[in-house]
């Protein structure tokens, strides 16, 4: 044994070579369909989008595939997840707009075949032909929002209008307001507030940004994407930053709860509807898609979970008094000073270390 | 009378003699091996290649781990490779020295080492009137008391926090009632304190209690035989009895406290990152740099290790009398 052999020997003995050089952090590998796998699709989806158990077992009826849903709450854990190769029972993902391209760019997504799709052509033309993924080559939308508040009407008696109105009346929301536990929505409706994009990569106007939000921090009761919904219901809180997905079945439920959109402009969002490469059971994946995209059922889940369709044959189905409601679907000029958030690749670091130090000061 | 027995029989007695040695060696192995083939598998693996990690700046899931560069091991023989490693290991470790992430690392420290003392000053006196004063037949009873908590979840004791210290909570429910005003402690330093504290304190009390229950109280009699006072007493003869109890239980909470996720997460207000956060936000947060979160996570390990290490040495410590 010479000593090149000996070295290798000890470090294989060490148990480093199990782990070796070169090798690549988080391995998605394709799972060979088996017949069990075909009769059941798992999703990863948002919290609230598995919460309809009456979608889920129709379809279940429909089509004898049974169906599992795991929850992720931000987009990033479920990249996360995804890319360190924890995603391979998954068939099904809805990742955000901006994360398609992310995810494409990543090699992670198949392509969707149209021609085994039915209704495509029934979606509004914009959601046909997305700027984050032209012609809809690799997701298909499911839903789409705004970025906005949640307030409690009753305390709260001028509606919060704009960006501004939480610096202004931070003295009287002291403790009683929260953010979006989300850097880039954070960040971008304080960019927003001071006349810059949302998504903004220019570190002078991140940096006045952050000046912002530190001055509204001490006023803050913390940044929540999920946990603010119990503690406006009891009262504890005033106002919440979030998704109008979320806010507009709680306004529903709550008539003292309202939802306003910050009229300077928020993020526009759209949760899509993609086949990862690996995914398991392709042919579950397309008649989830497919039955998705059935208007019936598109319109039902809009009435019921006060999802925004982005199907039109579906719009027209609804009564007049949703189609009309101006937070599910806001009117065009309020939408047209809306952006979508968009990937900014290496201005990430910037954001993250400006919010650690919002989060640690 | 020995000659009488058959000789058959003493070649045996033999046998098994010369076998004993070969068991005796094997023996430790076979009784480690369980728990020996879990450690290697699922903590000390990993965290070598949490370390590896460390060593390659900027990684995320889905490159290449090549720490310096360095694809195949036949390079490490290369000395110029072990430079480039040092460079790749000083770039994700001299990240944490920026002050922002080492404010973070403080705050975490002052939460465990805050919660440590509180958790002592509360559990002392506890463990004792446990240890000594309670009658013996109710000792058990009263114990299990302490552990209960215990067996439920700790996300849900923390989460029931929440419900005691909200505006609308418990606790300000019944200090209205008195007419006194609104305490607001939810999403404050304090509330991580409380949480944490009370997630810890039963461990504390435990082990305090195991150290109380051997004092000898005939040295505290004859301390004050010999005219010491009440003060005097506690500090010459009962605590450098319970030296040893107070260092590993304080030493325990400190170590837990310090990676908490959840307290700090969910009583935690605008400002409470800790370390832990911070290592979660680099790993599935925006960024996803997993170079940066396992120097952090390795930096965390070590000073936990040095933790330890202070405890085995305080605690093989003889106990002064």
């Amino acid at each position: 044994m010479n000593r090149r052999n000996l070295i290798r020997a000890l470090l294989s003995l060490s148990g480093l070579s199990l782990a070796g050089c070169g090798w690549k952090l988080g391995n998605v590998r394709a799972n060979a369909t088996t017949s069990e796998q075909r009769d059941q699709l798992y999703l990863y989806t948002w919290t609230q989008y598995a919460d309809d158990k009456e979608l889920l077992k129709t379809f279940t009826a429909q089509t004898g595939i049974k169906l599992f849903a795991d929850l992720y709450e931000s987009n990033d854990m479920m990249q996360a997840k995804i890319q360190a190769g924890g995603g391979g029972a998954y068939s099904v993902i809805y990742p955000s707009d901006y994360v398609v391209q992310k995810m494409v760019e990543k090699g992670l997504l198949n392509e969707i075949k149209h021609n085994l799709l039915v209704g495509v052509d029934n979606l509004f033309p914009q959601f046909q032909n997305p700027p984050y993924d032209p012609n809809n080559r690799y997701s298909i939308p499911f839903t789409w929002g705004t970025t906005g508040f949640i307030y409690n009407s009753e305390i709260i008696t001028t509606p919060p209008d704009d960006w501004e109105y939480l610096w202004k009346n931070r003295e009287k929301l002291n403790q009683k307001m929260t953010l979006l536990n989300d850097t880039r929505e954070v960040f971008g409706g304080t960019l927003k507030m001071l006349g810059y994009s949302y998504n903004s990569k220019n570190e002078s106007e991140i940096k006045q940004a952050y000046e912002k939000l530190k001055e509204l921090k001490s006023s803050l009761a913390g940044f929540d994407t999920d946990a603010w919904r119990n503690k406006i219901l009891a009262g504890d809180l005033l106002l919440a930053m979030c998704y109008s997905s979320d806010a507009i079945k709680l306004t529903k439920e709550n008539p003292k709860l309202q939802y306003a959109i910050p009229k300077s402009g928020t993020s526009l969002w759209t949760d899509t509807l993609a086949i990862l490469k690996s995914a398991p059971n392709p042919t579950g994946a397309y008649a989830w898609i497919n039955y998705l995209l059935q208007p019936e059922v598109s319109a039902q889940l809009t009435k019921r979970q006060s999802l925004a369709t982005p199907n039109r044959a579906a719009f027209e189905q609804l009564p007049k008094h949703i189609q009309t409601k101006p937070t599910l679907f806001p009117k065009e000029e309020v939408l047209a000073k809306c952006e979508r958030l968009s990937p900014i690749g290496e201005a990430e670091e910037m954001y993250e270390r400006y919010w650690t130090q919002l989060t640690s000061a | 009378m020995s000659t009488q027995y058959p000789l058959p029989q003493t070649v045996e007695v033999e046998k098994i003699q010369r076998a004993k040695p070969k068991i005796k060696w094997l023996e430790p192995f076979l009784l480690l091996a369980p728990a020996g083939v879990w450690l290697i598998l699922l903590l000390v693996l990993p965290t070598l290649i949490i370390f590896q990690l460390s060593l390659v700046p900027g990684i995320r899931p889905g490159d290449i781990v090549n720490p310096g560069g360095i694809t195949d091991y036949n390079q490490f023989l290369d000395f110029q490779n072990w430079h480039k490693i040092w460079k790749a290991l000083v770039t994700n470790y001299n990240r944490i020295l920026d002050p922002i992430y080492l404010q973070v690392i403080r705050r975490s420290f002052s939460f465990a080492l805050g919660t440590t003392a509180i958790c002592l000053i509360l559990a002392f006196p506890v463990a004792y009137w446990i240890a000594q004063l309670v009658p013996q037949r109710w000792r058990n009873f009263v114990l299990i008391a302490f552990v209960l908590p215990l067996w439920t979840s700790s996300l849900l004791r923390s989460y029931a926090w929440i419900t005691i210290l909200r505006p609308t909570g418990l606790l300000n429910t019944i200090l209205n009632s008195f007419g006194l005003p609104t305490l607001n402690i939810l999403n404050q330093n304090a509330a991580v304190y409380i949480g944490m504290t009370y997630s810890a304190l039963p461990y504390m009390v435990l082990i305090l209690y195991a150290s109380l229950e051997k004092l000898d109280k005939r040295q505290l009699e004859a301390a004050a035989d010999l005219g010491a006072n009440p003060v005097q007493v506690f500090y010459k003869a009962t605590l450098p009895q319970v030296i040893t109890g107070v260092a590993a239980s304080s030493f325990l909470v400190f170590i837990t406290t310090l990676g908490d996720f959840v307290n700090p997460e969910l009583l935690g207000g605008a400002s409470s990152m800790t370390g832990a956060r911070l290592i979660y936000n680099q790993f599935l947060g925006a960024t996803q740099n997993w170079g940066f979160g396992s120097a952090l996570s390795m930096t965390l390990i070590m000073i936990v290790s040095i933790a330890i290490a202070l405890l085995i040495k305080f605690g093989e410590a003889a106990p002064k009398r």
